[in-house]
C-alpha cells in the first residue's frame, strides 16, 4: 500500500484539529478542599476510540525514589507500554495484585528498569512488598482522552466533538462517577464536580517505635 | 548447643552476612554503592522513672530521670522473592545524672530476617532477629556480651492496624555474676494509626528469667539477717550479690530469678516525613522467686529521627 501523500495527511490533521473539543473541569471534594490525582476520561460513545496509544507518545514512567513512588496517580490508554525505573538507593519488590494486570518485579536494584504493557482498562494498585507505605495507581483507560486533575483541582482534555461517557476515578472515591456528556465546536465546556471522598487510610511511612527490653 | 553463647552468636552472624552479601542479585548497572543503601537513625530520649533503683522497699526507692541516645545504622537485602535480610549496627548511651554509676554504653551488631507469606501490606510477617553487644558500663561489675535473639509473627489487619506477637531470649554475660542476666518475654503488640501523622502503640508481656535489684545497705542486711522472714533470708543467702553503690554508699545489688509484668502505651507524633515524637508510658511489676516485688513505672518523651 502506498504511503499516505505528506500534504494529505496535514489536511487530515489539521480536519481533526479544527473539529476537536476543549473540556475542562474543576474537582473538589464535598468539603469544598481542591482533588489533585482524579482522573478524567471520555470514551466515546459514536465512534471507536484509538485503539492504541501514540507510538511517538513518549513511554510513561513511574520511578521509585526515596522508598517511594514519584507519581501516586498515573493514567496511561489500553496498551501503553509504562516504565517503572528504581532511581532509588535501595532494593525494590513492585508488585500488583489488581485484576487487569497481576504481577511482580522481585529483586529490584537500584539501577534496574523494567517496563510493562498494560492492555485491560481498570485500576492497577502498585506496591513495594519491601516497604508497605509504598503506594500508587495506574489507571488504564480505554481512550486516548483522558487528564489528571492538578494540585489546583483542575483538569483538561481535548476530544473531537461528539457523544461521550466521562468517567471520573480517584483513590478515595468509593466508585468512579460516570455520566453521559457532549462536546461541541466552538467554546470550551466546563464542568465543577464535587466528589464525596472517603478517608486516606493509606499506611503510614514513619519510624517504627522501639520497644525497650527491661 | 547454646546458639546465644557469645561466640556461636557471633559466627552465626557473621555467617549470614557473608551469605546475605553473597546470595543477593548482581546489581544493574547504575547500581548504589554499599554505603549508599545504609539507613541511618537516631533517637533521644528523656525519661522519668519511678523506682529506677529495683528496690522493694518502698521507702528506699529511688526515682530519677534517665537520657537515652541511640544511633544506628541497617541495611535490607531481598534474598529471595519473600526473604529479607536485615544487617545493622546500634549503639546506645544511657545515663542517669543523679545516679552516674548505672551510665553504660552498648553497641553491637545486629541480624534480622523476615519471611513474608504472601504479596502486600497484609500478609503476615515472620520476623527472626539476633544482635550481639558489649556494655561497657560505668561500674566494671556490670561490663560484659548481651547476646539477644528472637523471633516476631506480625499481621496487618487493616492499613491502620497491625498486630504483633514475639519472644525474646537475651543473655548478658557479666564480669561478675551478680549482673549475669537470662531473660526470656513473650510480648503482644498492637499499633494503631489514628490519623494521619498520629499512632498509637501498645504492648503487654511477661517476662521470666533473671533480674537485677538493689537495696540499701541496712534493708538487705537485715533480710540476710532473717528479719523479713527465714524463707526470704534463706533465698537472698543463696544468690551471688556485691556492694555496687548504683544508688547511694552501702547500697548493694543482687541478682533474682523472676517474672514480670510488662506493659507501655506509646503515643506516636509524625513531625516530617522523617522525624517523630513519642510520649510513652512503661509499667513493669515484678515479682521475684521469694514473692518479693519490685515495681517500677516510667514516663519518658522521645524524638526519633531517620536520615
Amino acid at each position: 500500500m502506498k504511503p499516505l501523500p505528506a500534504f494529505l495527511v496535514l489536511a487530515l490533521l489539521a480536519a481533526t484539529a479544527a473539529r476537536a473539543a476543549d473540556f475542562s473541569a474543576t474537582i473538589k471534594s464535598s468539603k469544598g478542599e481542591v482533588v489533585a490525582d482524579a482522573v478524567l476520561s471520555l470514551i466515546p460513545l459514536d465512534a471507536a476510540p484509538p485503539l492504541t496509544p501514540a507510538p511517538a507518545a513518549p513511554t510513561p514512567e513511574i520511578s521509585q525514589q526515596n522508598q517511594e513512588f514519584t507519581a501516586y496517580v498515573t493514567v496511561v490508554q489500553a496498551g501503553a507500554k509504562v516504565m517503572f525505573p528504581n532511581q532509588d538507593t535501595v532494593q525494590h519488590h513492585l508488585y500488583s495484585l489488581s485484576k487487569p494486570k497481576k504481577f511482580e518485579l522481585p529483586l529490584y536494584n537500584p539501577g534496574a528498569a523494567e517496563s510493562l504493557t498494560f492492555d485491560v482498562s481498570g485500576v492497577v494498585t502498585l506496591g513495594c512488598n519491601i516497604h508497605d507505605w509504598m503506594l500508587a495507581y495506574l489507571i488504564i483507560v480505554p481512550t486516548p482522552y483522558f487528564a489528571k486533575s492538578d494540585s489546583l483541582g483542575a483538569a483538561q482534555v481535548a476530544a473531537p466533538a461528539g457523544r461521550y461517557r466521562l468517567e471520573l476515578w480517584h483513590p478515595r472515591l468509593a466508585a468512579p462517577q460516570t455520566e453521559e456528556i457532549t462536546l461541541a465546536d466552538g467554546p470550551a465546556g466546563h464542568r465543577d464536580f464535587i466528589l464525596p471522598l472517603k478517608p486516606d487510610r493509606r499506611i503510614r511511612r514513619g519510624p517504627e517505635s522501639k520497644t525497650r527490653s527491661y | 548447643m547454646n546458639l546465644f553463647r557469645p561466640t556461636n552468636l557471633t559466627a552465626l552472624i557473621f555467617a549470614a552476612v557473608v551469605l546475605g552479601h553473597g546470595q543477593t542479585a548482581p546489581a544493574k548497572a547504575g547500581a548504589a554503592a554499599w554505603w549508599e543503601q545504609l539507613g541511618v537513625n537516631a533517637s533521644a530520649a528523656a525519661t522519668r522513672v519511678d523506682n529506677i533503683s529495683r528496690t522493694s522497699s518502698a521507702l528506699s526507692r529511688k526515682d530519677a530521670t534517665t537520657y537515652e541516645f541511640t544511633a544506628g545504622l541497617s541495611q535490607h537485602r531481598q534474598l529471595a522473592s519473600s526473604w529479607l535480610l536485615e544487617l545493622g549496627a546500634d549503639a546506645l548511651y544511657l545515663t542517669v545524672p543523679k545516679y552516674v554509676r548505672t551510665n553504660q554504653l552498648t553497641a553491637g551488631p545486629r541480624l534480622g530476617l523476615q519471611h513474608k507469606f504472601g504479596l502486600g501490606p497484609l500478609a503476615p510477617m515472620l520476623q527472626f532477629n539476633a544482635a550481639y553487644n558489649y556494655k561497657a558500663a560505668r561500674f566494671a561489675g556490670d561490663r560484659g556480651w548481651t547476646a539477644e535473639g528472637g523471633v516476631r509473627l506480625a499481621k496487618r489487619l487493616l492499613p491502620t492496624l497491625k498486630v504483633a506477637a514475639s519472644s525474646q531470649w537475651l543473655e548478658h554475660y557479666a564480669a561478675i555474676s551478680t549482673f549475669d542476666v537470662q531473660q526470656h518475654t513473650l510480648s503482644g503488640e498492637v499499633s494503631w494509626d489514628i490519623a494521619a501523622h498520629w499512632r498509637l502503640s501498645g504492648t503487654v508481656g511477661r517476662l521470666r528469667g533473671t533480674i537485677v535489684a538493689n537495696a540499701a545497705g541496712p534493708t538487705w542486711a537485715s533480710a540476710l539477717g532473717g528479719g523479713i522472714g527465714p524463707t526470704i533470708a534463706n533465698y537472698y543467702n543463696s544468690i551471688p550479690w556485691t556492694v555496687t553503690e548504683l544508688y547511694g554508699p552501702r547500697w548493694v545489688s543482687y541478682n533474682v530469678a523472676a517474672r514480670a509484668d510488662l506493659w507501655s502505651l506509646a503515643l506516636a507524633c509524625a513531625l516530617t516525613e522523617h522525624s517523630t515524637l513519642e510520649l510513652r508510658a512503661s509499667r513493669a511489676f515484678v515479682v521475684n522467686h521469694a514473692g518479693i516485688s519490685y515495681p517500677t513505672d516510667s514516663w519518658g518523651l522521645g524524638l526519633l529521627h531517620r536520615f
